[in-house]
């Protein structure tokens, strides 16, 4: 299956970097779900929980507040203010 | 020579002790700008992606160009200038304070001050201060996105033409240099090649919307990622200013010590040729 690279990033540093299969994001107009191939694409992060999902399968949740999605280019930039691993 | 041999015991005491200050000081330095370089690294992959992200959205398929990007006559000016919370870092505070102040041209500046020493300078030469932060230290991002957003409201209604970052930027430990970065309009430097730029772009909820919520992230993050630099330049500055002090006073009381020596040894010199002479009477 194809995947999509994902950069996780807020100010206080990197929090993934890595090949994903599928990302789910809450966004000011809702959950968006980004998947492989997906058009260029921007929108401002709400505040909720994300899901990504690794080039190995297994699901990862978080908690993300603020900032920006940005696919460009079958990558994807989560630019968060705020962001945890819930693990 | 009794009295200046104690003179000079003295002088050495009190260079020993103040050596023994900036010994300590430098240490604080030292390990501070550990910290603070750990933290500016972990900032630059934020400036980096985010950067590319704003200009894509800024230069997104509109056929007008953004207000944020198109320059405007420059009448008024806001500075946010980062220096230092202390004193003694060489000429770390100086050069910054003095870069903005040759900047500042004809233009009305008004200062948002960071860091104590900034706050005092601004003060004292009596500018206008919209809002002061006291303490660079562990200043948070909270904080900048407060900042980032006052300026923003001044940016849009259009009480500030230009709105310029000023921090000094971390080269090395022997090297920082002063910075001046527009943050608005948004530094056309900064911008992508233009067979980089992604026009066909869907932007949720439509680009200008995007643009004004997130521009103040961004521009909180350039503010939160130049303190971290700025601190880490600080504490850099401090510990060679402070290394250089350390060495000077160690070359003082060596110079010192041998005075006090040949003082010593002329008195005891002087009193055998008094007890001599005294005993061949």
């Amino acid at each position: 299956m194809a995947n999509i690279h994902l950069t996780i990033v807020t100010p206080e540093g990197r929090f993934y970097d890595d090949d994903a299969e599928k990302i789910i994001v809450r966004t000011t107009t809702g959950d968006v779900c980004i998947l492989p191939n997906h058009i260029d694409y921007a929108a401002a992060i709400g505040s909720g929980e994300a899901r990504v999902t690794t080039a190995n399968g297994e699901m990862r949740k978080a908690f993300a507040e603020g900032g920006l999605l940005h696919v460009s280019n079958n990558e994807v930039q989560l630019i968060g203010n705020r962001f945890e691993w819930r693990e | 020579m009794a009295g200046s041999m104690k003179d000079i015991k003295l002088r050495i005491r009190s260079v020993e002790s103040t050596m023994q200050i900036t010994k300590a000081m430098q240490l604080v330095a030292s390990s501070k700008l550990r910290g603070a370089r750990m933290r500016m690294e972990a900032s630059r992959p934020y400036m980096k992606v985010a950067r590319r992200a704003v200009w894509d959205i800024a230069l997104h398929n509109t056929g007008a160009q953004s207000d944020y990007v198109m320059p405007r006559e420059i009448r008024h000016r806001c500075y946010i200038v980062i220096a230092g919370d202390r004193g003694l870092a060489g000429s770390y505070n100086a050069n910054i304070l003095k870069r903005v102040d040759w900047d500042m041209k004809d233009a009305l500046c008004v200062f948002i001050p960071i860091g104590k020493k900034a706050r005092e300078y601004y003060h004292r030469h009596g500018m206008e201060v919209v809002t002061e932060i006291e303490k660079v230290e562990g200043l948070s991002f909270e904080t900048c996105e407060e900042i980032a957003r006052q300026v923003m409201a001044g940016y849009d209604e259009g009480r500030y033409d230009e709105i310029v970052l000023a921090y000094t930027s971390f080269v090395s430990v022997l090297t920082q240099k002063t910075k001046l970065k527009p943050l608005l309009p948004l530094d056309t430097k900064d911008a992508p090649e233009e067979e980089q730029i992604h026009r066909q772009m869907l932007c949720e909820p439509g680009a200008d919307a995007l643009l004004k919520t997130f521009l103040p992230q961004y521009l909180a993050g350039l503010i939160y990622a130049a303190a971290c630099d700025a601190f880490a330049s600080e504490q850099a500055a401090r510990r060679v200013a402070m290394d250089s002090a350390t060495k000077n006073a160690g070359d003082m009381i060596e110079d010192l010590s041998l005075r006090y020596n040949r003082a010593r040894q002329s008195s005891i010199t002087q009193e055998i040729t008094e007890i001599v002479a005294g005993a061949e009477h």
